[in-house]
């Protein structure tokens, strides 16, 4: 096939996902837009009553909604790593997964944004967190996890929003070119009048290549501060040192989860098969495997130090995580994240695509459960003995709605985008072709 | 400005870029468009290295000062000694150095391609002109 032909219906074949949706798409989107409102609405609910709708009892005074938080900002992660890390490392498969993937971080972290606010009593007073003097010329206490988290994820949001953009301008003049009317008006725009020029290609390549090496150090740096949320105090359970490198494996093992969630069915859906291939999946179920025996280790290290710290409460801290009163979701967890996923050693099953996208769904769940594990059984056990058996903490309704709306907020973003934006990365696919 | 040349494949554009170089065109007076970046232009008609690293080592700087600075004077305008650490606390402050260097050196980056690859820009959005996936070749007139 002549080049021309295969460029040509390499912008066909990317673009056209863009086309007119279908019912299927439209179901999808109700589904998801629906679910966003039942969560504003509960949120709404939230807050004019007060916190105590949500099912926080002391000491849980963090549960899901920080469970949530900590969940969406490791699924950003995955994106990072696929963009940035494998950019700088060369790998090829990168191409077919790194625009999806970006999509993913930037729609992740504005869902993990919104659970810091909705957590607060009074989100009306959310710019406390914001550096700024008080009338008494008090700052932020600059000593505080929380407010690193204010730096690191608003600085990982705006790097990964320009990162998600940068990537996308080429393409966006590509799809300028194949649109008519008000949509080529919208695209001309975006690509800020992109021509191809070796002076465009020379400095764009420069800016990438830097993009990339800015975001790399993200992708261990936010998931530490977030752990450091946890590992700065002094609960059992929270405190060891493995906290950082513990919670970036995580990140990235939810995040790849979510890649191959969200691919496989996009794959299918959009007749991408020439441009994500069986070995890129298998590639990426590498990275889960090998993300998957790192967590696992983990898991076996934070038992191993409470066993050998000889400290009485944390060696009943996790005593009970296996066997108290939430053993089922840790035992669930330790499926979804140890076990099932050593199945990928075996190639056969690791280039079964369906059977890969079940792998992703049970890590998924896995790694949920892993943060709400880590948060609740802690508190539910921590230095107040009279308070271990009293109340067992539950999720309210409120809180299961508002965590559906997040998952409703994330998949209806992304449905979004596979409309609006050029899903894959085309002038990279044909810079291969 | 000659009438561009318009190429399909990427090894014919190529071809006639060095044999127009061959000929004795000079290099500063051609440019060229692609559909997606060509490496091997830049040996052909080889361009000084883009100045956008200076934009990120200014902004990546300028960023882990100002997350120095911030954090140490405003300790400082109100010294309260909080859970018995130093007023000064350098560990912690380094994550805020850290996270503003990535912020500032990324946004300072964006920046300086914006402003060398001069865009955007305001005629090419209105252009009508397209070149697709072709591989163009532009001689510019000389004085």
């Amino acid at each position: 096939m002549a080049a021309a032909e295969k460029y040509a219906r390499a912008d066909e074949g990317i673009l056209k996902a863009m086309g007119k949706p279908g019912r299927a798409y439209i179901a999808g989107l109700g589904l998801t837009a629906s679910l966003v409102v039942i969560g504003g609405l509960l949120w709404a609910y939230q807050i004019k009553s007060g916190l105590g709708v949500a099912g926080y009892t002391h000491p849980i005074s963090w549960a899901i909604y920080i469970t949530n938080f900590v969940f969406w900002v490791g699924i950003a992660h995955s994106g990072t790593l696929i963009s940035a890390v494998l950019f700088l490392f060369q790998a090829r498969y990168r191409t077919s997964f790194n625009r999806p993937a970006e999509a993913m971080t930037v729609f992740a972290l504005m869902v993990a944004g919104l659970f810091p606010l909705i957590h607060l009593g009074r989100v009306w007073v959310f710019y406390y967190l914001i550096p700024y003097p008080t009338q008494r010329e008090i700052w932020v206490n600059f000593r505080s996890p929380l407010i690193w988290d204010v730096f690191a994820v608003g600085t990982y949001f705006t790097v990964s929003a320009v990162f998600f953009y940068v990537g996308m301008i080429p393409d966006l003049a590509i799809a300028r070119r194949r649109c008519e009317g008000i949509r080529k008006k919208i695209y001309s725009a975006l690509s800020l009048g992109w021509n191809g020029t070796q002076r465009e290609w020379k400095h764009y390549n420069m800016l990438y290549l830097f993009l990339a090496s800015f975001a790399t150090p993200l992708v261990a740096s936010v998931h530490s501060v977030v752990s450091w949320d946890f590992a700065m105090s002094l609960l059992p359970g929270w405190h060891t040192t493995i906290f950082a490198p513990y919670f970036v494996a995580g990140a990235i093992f939810s995040g790849t989860a979510m890649v191959i969630t969200l691919v496989v069915p996009m794959r299918k859906a959009l007749n991408l098969y020439d441009y994500i291939t069986d070995d890129h999946f298998e590639s990426i179920a590498k990275i889960l495997l090998l993300t998957s025996l790192i967590v696992s280790y983990a898991y076996i290290i934070e038992f191993g130090l409470a066993w050998y710290g000889g400290n009485v409460f944390e060696t009943e801290l996790f005593r009970y995580r296996a066997l108290g009163h939430y053993k089922v979701l840790f035992w669930i967890m330790i499926a979804c994240n140890s076990v099932i996923p050593l199945t990928l050693f075996a190639k056969k099953l690791r280039r079964n695509i369906t059977f890969l996208l079940i792998v992703s769904l049970f890590v998924n769940v896995g790694m949920w459960l892993e943060r709400f594990v880590i948060i609740v059984s802690s508190l539910a056990r921590d230095y107040e003995p009279y308070a271990w058996n009293a109340l067992v903490y539950r999720p309210t309704f409120v809180e299961a709605g508002i965590t559906l709306g997040a998952f409703g907020m994330f998949f209806m973003l992304y449905l979004v985008f596979l409309k609006t934006l050029p899903v894959l990365s085309i002038s990279e696919i044909k810079e291969h072709l | 400005m000659r009438t561009p040349m318009f190429f399909d494949e990427k090894e014919e554009f190529l071809e006639a870029l060095r044999r127009m170089v061959r000929e004795g065109v000079p290099k500063e007076r051609i440019r060229t468009i692609t559909p997606f970046a060509v490496p091997e232009v830049d040996k052909v008609l080889p361009r000084p290295r883009s100045r956008v690293r200076f934009f990120a080592l200014i902004g990546a700087a300028t960023g882990t000062a100002t997350g120095f600075a911030f954090t140490i004077l405003t300790s400082l305008e109100w010294g309260i000694i909080v859970g018995g650490k130093p007023v000064v606390s350098l560990p912690p402050f380094i994550i805020i150095a850290f996270a503003l260097t990535i912020l500032f050196g990324s946004l300072s980056t964006f920046l300086g391609f914006l402003l060398l690859a001069r865009l955007p820009s305001i005629r090419s959005i209105r252009a009508r002109q397209e070149y697709g996936n072709r591989f163009v070749i532009l001689v510019e007139e000389g004085p």
